[in-house]
Order: C-alpha cells, then structure tokens, then sequence
C-alpha cells in the first residue's frame, strides 16, 4: 500500500475515525480485505473505487451495521461494532440505497429518524425545519415521500444523516442516479458541511466528485486500498506524464521523426491519422510540438491534451479503468 | 423503550396509510365469514321450527312436574321456539293426532313415587308425525332427565336407609333433580366447549386471520431490509433488539384490535355471544401472544418478503385447518396430541367456554395450550440458525 506507513502513527486527538485492518468476507469472498485509514476532524475523505470494490462493505462495518471478520473501527474515541450504541450517536449514515419510508411525509421521516438519533422536544423541532430549508423540499414537507422524485428522495436520504449533526457523516454514493443540478447541489452542501467542521467519509465512483469535495482520498479495488493521498500526491504516483495527442493528415512518419528529436517529448505512438505524445509538462510544451509537427508536414485537425487524473491513478494501479 | 414507542407508532401510522392490514385483517375475514355462513349456514345450522309439546303429569307430583319444567326450560336455548301445554293425558294423543302439537309428553302417575322407590316407571313420548330435528332435541332432552331424576331417586332412597321421613326424602330427591337438571343444562354447552356452528364460524376465522395479521410485523421487517430502512435503524444508537421487538409490538397491537374487531362485529351481525368480556379478552391477549411469537421464527428464516409472506401463509393455513378454523378435525394419538397443541383451536375452545357461561379460571387448557405453545416456538426461534434479514 503506497502510504501504509503513514498509518503508523499513534493516533491523534484529532482522529474522528480510525479503521485498522478491517477483514471481511462474504463465504469464499474477501469483500474487504486489510483496509485502514483515519479521518480528522472537518476533513472530508473519499473511497474511490469501481463496482464491488468493497466501499459499502467497509462503510457498514466503519458504522456498526456489520460486523468485522478481522480489524477496528474508532469512532470519536469510542470502538464501534453492530452492539454498540454510543458510538453511532456521533455518526449520520447515508445509505448507498435509499433508506427512508415512502408511507411517511418528508418531515415525518426526518422526525423518526432524529427521535431515534436522540434529538427531541423544540430541539427536535427546529432541527427538522432547518434540514427540510437545507435539502430544498420546504414546498414538500408534508407530501409522502412515495409521491417525490428520485432526486427528492436522494436529498431527503441525505437529510436524515445530517439531522443530529454528526461528528462523522458517511455518505455512501450519494448521488448516484440524480441530475446534474440535484448533483451539484448536493455537492454544495457536502462542502458546506465541511467548512462547518464535519468529517466527511465520501464514497464514490465518480472521480470528479472525489476529486472536487474531498481533502484525501483512497482508491479502493478488490477490497484492498490500493493507494492513499490527497489528489496531487496520488497523481505523483503515476510516471506523472501528461499526453498529447495529435490528429491531422499529411506526413504523419515525418512529424513522429521530428517530434522524437524534441528533448520535452519522452514517447511517440503513431497510428495513420495520429500521434500520442508522451511529455512532461503539456502546456508548457504543446506550442513547440505544434509547430515541429506542421513544420514536418502535418497538417492537424485537432490537438487534445490529457494531464493524468485519478482516473489515470486508478489505471496505473490496478490496470483497469475506474468505470465500467 | 424511547425508541421502541417512536418505532411502534410510525410503523402503526403507516399500516393505517397503508389500507392493506386492514383490508386482509379486518375486511377480508369479516366477507369471508359472511361467505362461509351462506355457503356452510344451511348444512349445519338448520332453521328451527316453533315446536308445540302437549304435556300431561299427574298431580300433586313435584318430579313429574320438574320433568316438565326441562321440557319448557328449552324454549330460547340455542334457537329453539318451544311451547309446552299441559293437557289430560288421553288428550294427548288426540292433539299429536290431529297435529296441534308436535310431541306428546305423558308423565303416569305414581312417577315420583315410583322413582323414589326404585320401581319401573314409564314415560310415554307421543311423536306427533315428521321426522323435524325439534322433536329429537326434545325426545333425548327428556329421556336424559329420566335418568337424572332416577340417579336422584336412588340417593334418595339412599338416604332412607339411613332412616330419614319419607317427607324428607321426597324434597331431597325433588332438589337433586332439580339442581342437577338446571347445572346439567349449562354444563352441557361449557363442557363440551361447542360454539354454535356461527360461533365456530367467526371464531375459526378470527384465529385463522390472526395468524395472517401478526404476520404483517414479520414482512414488515423484511420489507425494511428491501427498502434500506434496516440499515438506517441500525445505524441508530439504539441496541438492535429494539428493532425487531417494535415490529412484534406492532404485531401484537395489530392483532389484538383486529381480533377484537372481528369477534365484536361477527358476533354482533352473527348473533354470537362470546360470553365475559374479561375472559375474552384475556383468550384474545394469549392466542395473539402465541400467534406474534411466531413472527421470531419466521425474521430468522426469511431473507425476502416473499419468503415471510410464503412462510406466514403455509402456517397460518396449516394452523387454522388443522386448529378447526373451517371445521372441526379429530385425530387420537400423536396426531391428536399435536393438533391440540395448536392456538387457533385452543382459542377456539376458549371461546366454546366462555360462550357457556365460563369465567377465566375456566380457561386453564386453553390458556396453557397457548402458553406452551408460545414457549415452544420461542425456544425453536433461539435455536433456528439464523438466515433472515435482520443479521
Ligand atoms: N451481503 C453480501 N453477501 C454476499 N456478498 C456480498 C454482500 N455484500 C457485498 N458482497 C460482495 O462484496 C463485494 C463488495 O461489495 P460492496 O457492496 O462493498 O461494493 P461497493 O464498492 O460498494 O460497490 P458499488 O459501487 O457497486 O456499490 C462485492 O463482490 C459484493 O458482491
Ligand atoms: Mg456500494
């Protein structure tokens, strides 16, 4: 694991959440196997990972939902497990799926929910106010929420979590299925909630979301969390390149020769209509490799550069693309 | 316990959005009743005919004339109509003859005397033509009387051996007829423990649908799993055993309004008394007590609500067939053992009881029938290896 050791450390006042070797299998699957990582307090921390990769199996032993074959889960302190009681006050889960009764109004469902969570009396009250204004569905409030749309549901889903104002909000894909604008908007209160001090644990398949919302991010495959870092470290990772690629007609063998001489560029792909460029530092290069490749007789079409992302992170780690 | 009530009384406001509990715990059962009564009514439970007896006892005899009162004691039980005229005894055939009346009752004299001596006496049944279910009713009423009144005689005559005055002995003998002829009649229906075929009727389809209604708590859960709400609940800082006892709590709240709602109504639009309030409801609280503990096995063994509502069917119809919900079913040795050992029938029992005047300290078997089997199904839930949904 590319920053294991920096988990070493002891833990610190700081650690909301501690997760240590966390095992889990499902019959011969190793669902989760050895993750460990720790979230500060107001520091918003994604699982990055494919299908299966074993975010929601580590979300629900991280809160208390399942059992660990093997490992820990701290939470504020406090060692969590399925009999545990304590420590899920300091927790608001947002499931992957949606958890919230379509046969209760939206306020209904935040009531329930925030009595469960303890909250009670005016507190109570005004608590559920403040999150239906929050999630956007004051209008609703008092529809079942079997009549809202996906994106309402997804957003009242959201709400439930939040309502205690916990230490640790864990939000499991939380914005899967929904339009662009709920996306954002969703988004939005993510940071907000984390300028507000609130750990975040993100999970994610979308690398722009974790790119965006989170402070540091683990990239998870095959239930074993490959690397861990905040976005530009984990792009380090990777030999770092940035590619050029150039489309055109005309000299395409002379302008590969040519471009090759170029001390910026490292490799060249040719294919009939095309040139891959392998450079170090993509803007700074792009206007030389141009002007070589007309000079040589190409004439472009188009010229895109691609700087790695997670998305290359992930390829150079496991091999494979981050969506299916 | 907080959270247990928040739990119960969400879930119980959504049952009521939701129609569905009360549609198969209440509406359905009560049609079907409606139902069963037109399609069984007319096989079981024939319309009774006004029935005119023509009686005639000597005078001066208060035995022959006690034998008498039975016969008039029956007028309003169980539906009969019957009218007793006292008339001469060579009247009597005359009015069977000409069908004024329908049967003929002559006591001879020196009955009483006989009876208390121990000698043959004869009591002529004068049928007055057809074959009517009225005059078998009052036939074998009168011919169990006899041998009543004689079994009294014969204490009596026991009594004279021991050197009691004849005047004596003829009210004892009079007073052991007597008594034993009103508490045999009562304890004719009690100990039997036979509803009226209505009775049985609404009662095996309250005990029958109670199995289906505590049932709903049971898909409930599973239901919770399906829609994500599970996970959400035990995230909640609450000990897991709250979940699952709140969905047994909506069970048991469920069941216990559904089967006062059905007895209420079945026996009011049937003309069923189910006897004391107090014993019935006690019936009510064990029979849904033993039919919610069954909710624990099925959690355990269900993963989707197909299975739960498969699971819960299989039993309850198994249950309810086999407890008498439709008809009665008889079985000795083993078979019969297991068959008692069964809530609906037991709760049907219970109700033959306290149909017949019984009280709650009536209730032993039934009550224990129900409380064993509750304790039963407990111990199967902790010992099933657990594969249902709230792992
Ligand atoms: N209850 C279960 N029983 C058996 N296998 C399971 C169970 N839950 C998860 N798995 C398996 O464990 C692996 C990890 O699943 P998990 O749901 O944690 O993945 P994920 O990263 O959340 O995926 P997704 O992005 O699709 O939500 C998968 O192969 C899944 O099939
Ligand atoms: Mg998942």
């Amino acid at each position: 694991m590319a920053s294991g050791d920096a988990l070493q450390g002891a833990s610190g006042p700081d650690d909301v959440l501690v997760a240590e070797g966390l095992v889990r299998r499902f019959g011969d699957l190793t669902a989760v196997d050895g993750v460990s990582f720790r979230i500060r307090r107001g520091e918003t921390y994604g699982l990055l990972g494919p299908n299966g990769a074993g975010k929601t199996t580590t979300i629900s032993m991280v809160a208390g939902l399942i059992a660990a074959d093997a490992g820990t889960v701290t939470v504020a302190g406090q060692r969590m497990g399925p009999a545990e009681v304590e420590p899920k006050r300091h927790i608001g889960l947002v499931p992957q799926d949606l958890a919230i009764y379509p046969e209760l109004t939206a306020r209904e469902n935040l009531t329930l929910f925030g009595r469960l969570q303890g909250l009670a009396g005016a507190a109570l009250t005004q608590r559920v106010q403040e999150v239906i204004e929050l999630i956007g569905l004051t209008e609703r409030a008092k529809d079942l929420s079997k009549e809202f749309s996906g994106g309402m549901k997804r957003r009242l889903n959201i709400g439930i979590g939040l309502l205690h104002q916990p230490t640790l909000l864990i939000l499991d894909e939380p914005t899967v299925g929904v339009d662009p604008q709920s996306r954002n908007q969703i988004l939005e209160s993510v940071e907000r909630l984390s300028v507000e001090g609130m750990a975040v644990l993100y999970t994610t398949h979308y690398m722009e979301e974790a790119e965006r919302l989170c402070d540091r991010i683990g990239i998870i495959d095959s239930g074993r969390l490959q690397a861990e870092g905040t976005r530009d470290e984990l792009v380090r990772l990777t030999s770092g390149a940035d590619v050029i690629r150039l489309v055109g007609t005309g000299d395409t063998a002379a302008a590969s020769t040519a471009l090759r001489g170029l001390p910026t560029v490292q490799q060249v792909i040719a294919d009939r209509h095309a040139l891959q460029l392998t450079v170090n530092d993509a803007p700074a290069a792009v206007a030389q490799i141009v002007t070589s490749a007309t000079a040589a007789g190409m004439s472009l079409a188009d010229v895109e550069i691609t700087r790695p992302d997670l998305e290359s992170v992930f390829l150079h780690l496991t091999g494979k693309a981050l969506r299916d | 316990m907080r959270e247990l009530w928040t739990m119960t009384r969400y879930d119980l406001r959504q049952r009521i959005r939701d129609r569905s509990v009360i549609i198969f715990a209440i509406i359905v059962p009560l049609a079907l009743m409606f139902v069963l009564d037109l399609v069984l009514g007319d096989l079981t439970d024939p319309e009774l005919q006004p029935t005119a007896v023509a009686a005639a006892a000597p005078a001066g005899d208060p035995l022959a004339a006690a034998l008498v009162d039975v016969v008039r004691a029956l007028d309003g039980a169980e539906g009969l109509d019957i009218t007793v005229r006292t008339a001469a005894a060579d009247e009597v055939h005359a009015l069977t003859r000409d069908g004024t009346v329908q049967v003929g009752l002559i006591v001879p004299a020196g009955f009483g005397a006989a009876l208390q001596q121990g000698r043959a006496t004869e009591v002529t049944l004068v049928s007055g033509g057809g074959t009517g279910i009225e005059q078998s009713i009052v036939v074998s009423v009168v011919r169990s009387a006899v041998d009543r009144f004689s079994a009294a005689a014969l204490a009596a005559a026991a009594g004279a051996e021991a050197g009691l005055p004849p005047a004596d002995l003829a009210v004892i003998g009079q007073e052991v007829a007597t008594a034993q002829s009103t508490i045999g009649f009562t304890e004719g229906v009690a100990s039997n423990e036979q509803l009226s075929s209505t009775g049985a009727l609404v009662a095996g389809q309250a005990g029958l649908f109670l199995l289906f209604t505590v049932g709903f708590g049971v898909t409930a859960l599973v239901t919770e799993r399906e829609q994500g709400t599970l996970a959400r609940l035990k995230s909640m800082p609450m000990p897991a055993w709250t979940i699952v006892t709140a969905k047994a709590l909506v069970s048991f709240i469920l069941g216990i309004v559904a089967t006062t709602v059905l007895l209420s109504v079945g026996g009011w639009f049937f003309d069923v008394s189910f006897g004391s309030p107090p014993a019935v409801a006690v019936l009510i609280v064990a029979a849904v007590t033993a039919a919610t503990s069954l909710m624990f096995v099925i959690a355990r063994v269900a993963r989707t609500s197909e299975q739960a509502n498969i699971a819960q069917s299989i039993i309850a119809l198994v249950l309810g067939i086999a407890g008498g919900a439709f008809f009665q079913i008889t079985a000795g040795g083993w078979v019969g053992s297991v068959l008692d050992l069964n809530p609906v029938s037991a709760f049907i029992r219970g109700l033959g009881v306290t149909s017949g005047g019984g009280g709650i300290t009536d209730l032993g078997t039934p009550l224990l029938t129900m409380a064993g089997f509750t304790a039963l199904v407990l111990v199967a839930a902790r010992l099933i290896p657990d594969r249902g949904a709230v792992r």
